[in-house]
């Protein structure tokens, strides 16, 4: 058979496979807009507080003003007692508590450095962190000024005063990702794994279909020879894919605004043994299950927990070692961790070869493994 | 009438029994990988907080209280300096690599300008790429800062102008804040996401397992004779021995959760089950109704995937869900496990009542529809069915 003629009836087999064709067209385009579609607002903003003024005093109210001023919290109401503002956490009209204590005022001025009651919903975290972080800027601001005013009142000038409201200071700067939005943050490994799994179920699918197709006998897969099969698999599907990442590493990264540090060269470099080594992966997968659906239920019940124990949501040193060793050897992990060094922190080529080779070295084992199991096939059939 | 029926029910029920025995994905499916996976979940978060996170450092200084400063710096559980560099190009080169989650650049004469009172600054940089270690960071950071920040300040008061220390303290540190992490008081990681990540694949489970259960019995072109006449018993006793073995996993897991691992519990178990029992059959009315519609296991597990695997994203856990767009809020309640995920935090979190559960039983009820337009789906077969047979 002739190579393009090859091409075609690999294409057409595509194409006219319901659940690959869908996997592959709709999962790529459906998800790139999907999954950042709950993260668009990039920073939770405005979370909802509630004030428990004890005191009263014209200092407390300020106070509550700087707090709801800050950009993280907006104050919805002040009530009496904290049982009160505990109950409009309970039904979610709160997320925060601002406790400020009786005799605020006076314990400020008597210098008994008075204790403001932080509280937030920590059964979301995201909103725990955001309200703590507006009271502790609101209260370390008022801090700063009153330091300020001692300084002034024992008889510092303005501009020294201003300076000492601390010793030495500290000033964090988040890099990389420097707004700390979370399209940024969780769209550039999610999209490395969206490519990954629809990849790996339509190759799965669509070996394990032909597989054991009732029509096997007059099948094209059957009547070439496996390199050559595997050349057409990898060619027809690879070609699809690169298209998929360029869309998504160019189009979508450009649309949904995220970094892109890695020059065109260098992610190519990478997108090539990312395609083939899943690819191999497929094909071994497609040669293991029979049925189809199965497949793809394994793949889609793995997503969860490769997306966990990558290393971008929580530190890989606290994953335990024996899953970091197993989900290496899964192509998603190396490649997830490689394309986030390489375009979104701008790590040199040099600083990825672990994760590279690794890539490379799945490639190879699951491209033998892969040629082993066809040739398995064509000798039980004989 | 009714207790032919009842025969009717009763041999169907059996079979579905004898279905499932036969079935090794289906058993899979029923018994041992969705267990398997939770366990999975609960030992990558087995850790419950991050800790010794990796911080790099470029001391500038090297004075006796940049290294002190360091030292403080490391104290903290969260993170462990791991390394030092010598210029600050090396370090941003470790960070850019993911050898370090941040870099701490002490600058040259800390320790002068601190004592001649010209603050100096000390800059940190976190990887924001990865979030939630930067918060963590972060946080870890300001509280060593401060602690080291207000010695030195008390230091220098009790030095100048207030021996006292009382007094002394309270000029270094005016104001006092304490933190209070509600209903998760030792912030612990695993027990937030796993609590999470276990209905999320749970749905999963629910929505296929509909789907292959019923391409198990309905071979292709077969509905009709699989109806057999009575489309609402057949399909009712086809899907409730599913029902009660996800019920059982469903309080396996929260048993697993609240009891075993001992994380806290504090609402009403009925609640819960109730919820629980009412997401199974949301689910189960999705993956009916694509089976039903597509008639077609590959076809309808494609369009599964599609639907449940965004689920985590879209429940409002990891990111408010107050802060989404509108198209996200309506995606976000087509999806059962949001509302079930949000009575369970509402349960064993804060012990709310009946009355307050209302709006996500009511959501879970709501979206029994799926499960509806799959019973008018097979009631129209059949209908169709003997129209066929009539003209025959």
């Amino acid at each position: 058979m002739a190579w393009l003629q090859l091409f075609r009836l690999e294409f057409r087999a595509i194409l006219s496979d319901f659940s690959v064709a869908f996997t592959i067209f709709g999962g790529i385009v459906a998800y790139s807009f999907l999954y950042p579609l709950p993260y668009s607002n990039q920073v939770p903003r405005e979370q909802h507080t509630v004030i428990v003024n004890e005191d009263g005093s014209q200092l407390s109210r300020k106070l509550e003003r700087m707090l709801d001023a800050t950009p993280e919290v907006k104050v919805v109401k002040r009530v009496h007692t904290i049982a009160e503002a505990r109950t409009m956490l309970l039904s979610g009209e709160a997320g925060g508590i601002l406790v400020i204590p009786s005799d605020f005022y006076r314990d400020l001025l008597l210098g008994k450095s008075p204790v403001l009651g932080y509280a937030g919903n920590a059964s979301y975290f995201l909103i725990y962190s955001t309200v703590v972080e507006g009271m502790a800027k609101a209260a370390g601001t008022l801090g700063a000024e009153v330091k300020v005013l001692n300084h002034i009142l024992s008889g510092d000038a303005l501009p020294r005063a201003e300076k000492q409201y601390s010793p030495l200071q500290l000033n964090v700067k988040p890099v990389f990702n420097s707004t700390m939005g979370y399209v940024n943050y969780v769209v550039p490994a999610v999209f490395v794994l969206i490519l990954h799994q629809t990849l790996l179920m339509a190759v799965g699918e669509l070996s394990s279909h032909q597989n054991h197709s009732k029509k096997r006998s007059e099948g094209y897969w059957l009547q070439i020879p496996i390199w050559r099969l595997l050349i057409v698999r990898v060619l027809t599907f690879g070609g699809i894919y690169a298209l998929g990442a360029l869309y998504y590493f160019g189009f979508a990264f450009e649309f949904y605004d995220i970094t892109r540090l890695a020059s065109p060269l260098e992610l190519w470099g990478l997108i090539i043994p990312f395609i083939l080594s899943v690819i191999a992966l497929g094909v071994v997968l497609g040669q293991l299950i029979r049925r189809p659906e199965i497949l793809s239920l394994l793949v889609l019940l793995s997503s969860l927990i490769l997306a966990f124990s990558a290393g971008f949501i929580w530190p890989l040193s606290s994953v335990p070692p024996l899953l970091v060793w197993l989900t290496n050897l899964v192509p998603s992990t190396p490649a997830i961790q490689s394309f986030l060094m390489l375009n979104q922190m701008g790590a040199d080529f040099s600083q990825i070869l672990p994760q590279y080779s690794l890539l490379w070295l799945q490639t190879i084992g699951y491209g033998g493994l892969a040629y082993w199991l066809l040739n398995r096939r064509d000798i039980e059939d004989a | 009438m009714l207790a032919i029926n009842m025969e009717g029910f009763k041999s169907k029920w059996h079979a579905e029994w004898q279905l499932i025995r036969g079935d090794f994905w289906l058993k899979a499916l029923l018994f041992w990988l969705p267990p398997l996976l939770f366990l999975t979940f609960w030992y990558i978060f087995s850790a419950s907080v991050a800790s010794d996170v990796k911080v790099g450092v470029v001391d500038l200084d090297k004075s006796a209280m940049s290294r002190q400063l360091v030292r403080y710096y490391d104290a903290n559980s969260v993170i462990a300096i791991s390394d030092e560099y010598d210029d600050v190009a090396s370090g941003t080169l470790a960070l850019r690599g993911g050898e370090i989650y941040a870099l701490i650049v002490v600058p040259v004469g800390l320790e002068k300008k601190t004592i001649k009172g010209f603050p100096p600054q000390v800059t940190a940089f976190t990887n924001g790429q990865v979030l939630l270690v930067a918060k963590l960071v972060n946080s870890a950071l300001m509280q060593a800062h401060g602690t080291f920040s207000a010695g030195v300040d008390l230091f220098k008061n009790m030095a100048n102008s207030s021996p006292e220390i009382k007094q002394a303290f309270a000029k270094a540190v005016p104001i006092r804040g304490q933190i209070t992490p509600l209903f998760n008081s030792n912030s612990n990681y695993g027990h937030f996401l796993v609590t999470a990540a276990i209905p999320a694949i749970w749905q999963i489970v629910i929505v296929v397992t509909a789907v292959l259960a019923l391409n198990a019995s309905i071979k292709a072109g077969q509905l009709h004779t699989w109806l057999n006449g009575t489309p609402i018993l057949t399909l009712t006793a086809k899907l409730l021995p599913y029902t009660l073995l996800h019920l059982a996993m469903g309080v396996a897991f929260l048993i697993f959760m609240y009891d075993l691992l001992g994380w806290p519990m504090h609402g009403s178990w009925l609640i819960l089950l109730l919820g629980q029992l009412l997401m199974i059959i949301a689910c189960q009315g999705v993956g009916a109704m694509l089976f039903l519609i597509f008639k077609n296991a590959s076809h309808a597990m494609s369009l599964a995937s599609g639907y449940t695997a965004p689920a985590f994203a879209f429940m409002g856990v990891t990111f408010p869900s107050s802060d989404m767009p509108l198209m996200a809020q309506i995606w976000r309640n087509m999806l059962p496990v949001s509302h079930y995920v949000e009575l369970q935090i509402m349960q064993a979190n804060y012990a709310a009542t009946l009355m307050q559960s209302l709006p996500q039983l009511g959501w879970l009820g709501a979206l029994f529809t799926p499960l509806c337009a799959a019973f008018v789906l097979v009631i129209l077969t059949d209908k169709a069915n003997q129209h066929q047979s009539v003209e025959c």
